[in-house]
């Protein structure tokens, strides 16, 4: 395969990879299905900032947000069925059911441990010790400014965590794990090792039911933006909208079996980020996961960073002949 | 083809079952084997028992399977099926052709752990409830035996003139309700949720799955 260049790199060497907006599927259908799978994503996140913006206090907490989370999901998984990007990623009940399952560990199992060592712990500290006043500078912004500051924070510590775990091989393989999904659905953003999915906070911190409304506008802008992240649905979003936020095209492009693609697009949120620091690449794949694509199972799932990790430790350290690990990132 | 009127997959000396010992005995989980084998007949036109496998061939010929023919039997075994295998769902299984009183059928049986592990789930699920109900009871315990924490100062948070220009509600700290340490305590709804969810899922795939089955072997056989 020829490849693309894109700034130093070429992309889709070893596997397919459509670069460029112009060569990427569209929408297919009659206007009013070009209409809403153009301007859903922005409708939506409009929609879920004018909401928290006003909602009286009452209302406006944790356990709403997760309740508006869970509901948006069931929603988008609905989308997926009516039109989904690629048939060869629909949705089989076998896929459900253990995309469900890593789901569950982050409502049950991860919360659970988050409470004592994880996330929640540390809010608790927190607002146990939080002097109000000492804020008052940050809280006397505009809402909106301060819930694009702290999503903003939140995105660019994360893009650079991403990018460590790909870069790092003691942080690549507790995440390669979540690299070996083969297509995309709404609930794949779960799928991964409990140590990955407990460094990356994903547990569901509802546990401490107040947050500052601007931290709530910030989860929303993260649930509006973020979620698509996964999802198996072809939208015509606007360019503004691609050029800015993360979205489901950019993501496959980092799930691609291409090994030089899956080293972009780290970010969550706000793509942008990408493109401040050259690591965007504006196209999309079909073809994803590791080692050819490979499905693994979720026994494999939970012990191989282990595992792998062992075999690496041996290597450099225990007696010659030791195998070397399959997986290993670049840099 | 060779072999023809022999017993049905029902019966004890069906010894290509996946659960057979070496000596061809059947281990005796009949009884329970229904939570996770899916069994089923379809009738063959006789030109269709003639190139039955041939035209099912296809289905084997995925990625981390293996498949062999033995007469009129074949059985195949799945390692990491991919996601798009149409079969990914089964493990292994065996599928026979046998000659009945109206003519020739496929016999298969076909087993699937995820099939399995999703009738367990749930057992898994409500467990982890009950010890979130015990820690839920620990937890409360020890907060009993813990001294009152002072008492929070009222705090006026600021609010920018232009959101009380737009018509933000102001914000506000919460108020200490009666019953928030009770709220705090870990809750078993997400376990007890969960539970009845994968419950529900074993129900569906199982109904599912076979039917699914049942139509992909049809499609496959009466293709030309």
């Amino acid at each position: 395969m020829d490849g693309v260049r894109v700034g130093n790199r070429m992309i889709g060497t070893t596997a397919p990879v459509i670069v460029g907006w112009d060569n990427i599927g569209t929408v297919e259908g009659g206007p009013i299905k070009q209409f809403v799978f153009r301007w859903f994503q922005p409708t939506m996140l409009f929609a879920l900032i004018a909401f928290w913006y006003y909602a009286p206090n009452s209302i406006a907490k944790t356990s709403t947000a997760i309740g508006i989370g869970i509901g948006f999901k069931v929603m988008l998984l609905a989308l997926e069925w009516v039109n989904p990007r690629y048939e060869s990623w629909s949705l089989t009940w076998k896929e459900l059911v253990t995309d469900l399952f890593y789901v569950s560990l982050g409502y049950t199992v991860l919360a659970m441990i988050e409470r004592y060592i994880g996330s929640d712990a540390v809010i608790e500290a927190v607002q146990h010790s939080f002097d109000w006043s000492k804020l008052a500078w940050f809280i006397g912004l505009p809402l909106l400014l301060q819930a694009f500051l702290i999503s903003f924070i939140f995105d660019f510590g994360q893009y650079w965590m991403h990018r460590g775990m790909h870069n790092w091989y003691p942080l690549w393989l507790p995440h390669s794990v979540h690299h070996y999904i083969t297509q995309f659905n709404i609930n794949k953003g779960a799928v991964g090792n409990p140590v990955e999915l407990f460094l990356i906070g994903i547990g569901i911190g509802g546990f401490f039911d107040f947050l500052p409304r601007a931290a709530l506008l910030a989860g929303a802008m993260g649930l509006a933006v973020g979620t698509y992240q996964h999802i198996n649905v072809r939208f015509n979003s606007p360019r503004w909208w691609r050029f800015l936020f993360n979205t489901t095209e950019h993501h496959s492009v980092h799930h691609s079996q291409d090994f030089e693609a899956s080293r972009s697009n780290f970010a969550g949120t706000y793509i942008f980020i990408d493109r401040m620091f050259g690591t965007c690449v504006d196209g999309e794949a079909e073809l994803l996961g590791l080692e050819g694509g490979r499905r693994m199972s979720i026994r494999e799932q939970m012990t191989y960073p282990f595992t792998e990790g062992w075999k690496a430790i041996k290597a450099r350290w225990g007696k010659a002949g030791s195998s070397e690990p399959l997986v290993v990132p670049a840099e | 083809m060779t072999g023809l009127m022999r017993p049905g997959p029902f019966s004890p000396a069906f010894s290509s079952h996946p659960n057979a010992t070496p000596d061809g005995k059947a281990v005796h989980t009949r009884f329970i084997e229904w939570i996770w084998h899916i069994t089923g007949s379809l009738a063959l036109t006789p030109e269709q028992a003639s190139k039955a496998f041939d035209r099912l061939a296809p289905l084997f010929h995925q990625p981390g399977t293996s498949h062999e023919t033995s007469g009129d039997t074949l059985t195949f075994h799945k390692k990491d099926p991919a996601s798009q295998d149409k079969m990914s769902v089964f493990n292994s299984g065996v599928l026979r052709i046998e000659n009945a009183q109206d003519g020739p059928v496929l016999r298969y049986r076909l087993v699937s752990r995820a099939l399995l592990y999703c009738f367990l789930a749930p057992l898994m699920f409500l467990a982890f409830a009950q010890v979130t109900v015990a820690i839920g009871k620990l937890e409360g315990a020890s907060k009993d035996a813990a001294a009152e924490k002072p008492k929070e100062k009222d705090v006026v948070l600021p609010q920018n003139p232009i959101d009380r220009f737009l018509g933000a509600p102001a914000p506000e700290k919460p108020k200490k309700k009666k019953g928030d340490d009770e709220d705090k305590k870990p809750s078993p709804t997400a376990s007890y949720v969960f539970a009845a969810l994968f419950a529900a899922l074993y129900v569906a795939g199982r109904l599912l799955e076979d039917w699914l089955a049942k139509r992909l072997f049809r499609k496959s056989l009466s293709e030309a």
